[in-house]
């Protein structure tokens, strides 16, 4: 059985009882990523092999979105996907996954596994980890926040186009720096795809929900809409009753501190034209 | 006409949070995840209903701080709650 040990967002997680199979899909996938294995873990994986397919959620026949199921009891949360059950202790963070899985369904699995143990861990040390797309121009950091069809994925895309540094389009963190915020990278990518590697933290410049338009603008928006399009875009804890309430009240933190405004955008690259503007009158105007 | 409303009360859904913030109102709703955000009318009927009064009660009380008709009130407390319900936001109690 091996052991692996991955490290993003200032947090490193050791996996042990990895089978050789699954520790080379783990490693194909997250390897810019691994740590030496002297440095101590925040959060301990054990990965027990249970090779009884029937005790997990049949693989399914054909295309699909790959979705976990979970319970959120007083001391652990509970998960389940296809292949795979799991606990995440809430003191510790301490997580076992029992599964029967050693192909690439173990890779889905894993991941899908620690996207939920990362935004616990990094929750609990002031983060939040958001569903939302978040680039950079090499100085600044911006966080665009939405669901499904909002518009991450083409953000990325027409930010890729010029040359922006793309971080996620999928899930990013955002971590208290200071009197501010700092931008960190996940290793997580939705349909805009990409392996994982370090990219090192930006201070969090503009915090934007997303609009479809035919024309670039910003908008502000009252401070209700923008807690709850933070809250709405923080997966698995904004279904927690143990956190939501101090999920909403670091929503509330967040946005005081760096206003949320909201994006229209068309799908060419002018959104950045009005970005790269409004945020530099924004900082021009900040006491030195 | 009766214009007597059911002495029905209102709660927060045990399912969902509730919060005000500049004048709006914010539910969390644990179940699917999913926030709603309500106007300051709104906010305002949802804090008269945490404060156990009866959907006739808000209805007064939205008439005497908004200077609307009390059929025009009865009609939108009405619809919000309704509403409410159907999302999760608020179980009658």
């Amino acid at each position: 059985m091996s052991t692996l040990t991955l490290e993003f967002a200032h947090c490193r997680y050791r996996l042990t009882g990895l089978l050789p199979e699954q520790e080379r899909h783990v490693r194909a996938r997250f390897g810019a990523l691994e740590c030496p294995a002297a440095l101590a873990p925040d959060v301990e994986i054990e990965v027990v092999q249970s090779p009884e397919p029937e005790r997990f959620m049949a693989r399914p026949i054909g295309p699909v979105e790959y979705r976990v199921e979970m319970a959120y009891g007083e001391r652990q949360i509970a998960i389940a996907g296809i292949g795979f059950s799991a606990a995440i202790e809430r003191a510790s963070f301490r997580t076992q996954m029992q599964t029967c899985l050693g192909d690439e369904w173990f890779l889905s699995a894993f991941e899908n596994l620690l996207r939920v143990v990362a935004a616990y861990r990094l929750f609990s040390v002031g983060a939040l980890v958001i569903h939302s797309a978040a680039l950079s121009d090499g100085e600044r950091g911006f966080l665009f926040c939405g669901r499904s069809g909002a518009g991450k994925t083409t953000i990325c895309v027409l930010a890729d186009t010029l040359r922006l540094t793309i971080f996620s389009d999928e899930l990013n963190a955002i971590v208290p720096s200071g009197e501010s915020f700092s931008l960190q990278a996940m290793p997580f990518a939705g349909d805009f795809g990409g392996t994982p590697i370090r990219h090192p933290p930006f201070p969090l410049t503009g915090l934007l929900g997303l609009e479809h338009a035919l024309v670039a603008r910003l908008d502000t928006c009252s401070q209700a809409q923008a807690v709850s399009r933070i809250v709405a875009s923080c997966p698995y804890l904004n279904a927690d009753p143990m956190v939501s309430e101090q999920l909403t009240e670091r929503a509330v933190q967040l946005v005081d501190r760096i206003p949320l405004r909201v994006l229209s955008f068309a799908t060419d690259t002018t959104f950045w034209s009005v970005l790269d503007h409004e945020y530099r009158i924004a900082q021009a105007a900040l006491p030195r | 006409m009766n214009t007597e409303l059911p002495k029905q009360h209102y709660r927060v859904d045990p399912h969902a949070r509730f919060r005000v913030l500049d004048g709006e109102g914010i539910f969390v709703l644990q179940k699917a995840g999913e926030v709603l955000v309500i106007n300051q009318v709104g906010a305002f009927i949802v804090e008269q209903l945490q404060a156990e009064r009866t959907l006739d009660d808000v209805v007064t009380a939205v008439t005497e701080r908004y200077s609307v008709d009390r059929a025009q009130a009865q009609t939108d407390a009405g619809s919000l709650i309704e509403a409410l319900l159907e999302a999760g936001a608020l179980a009658a109690s």
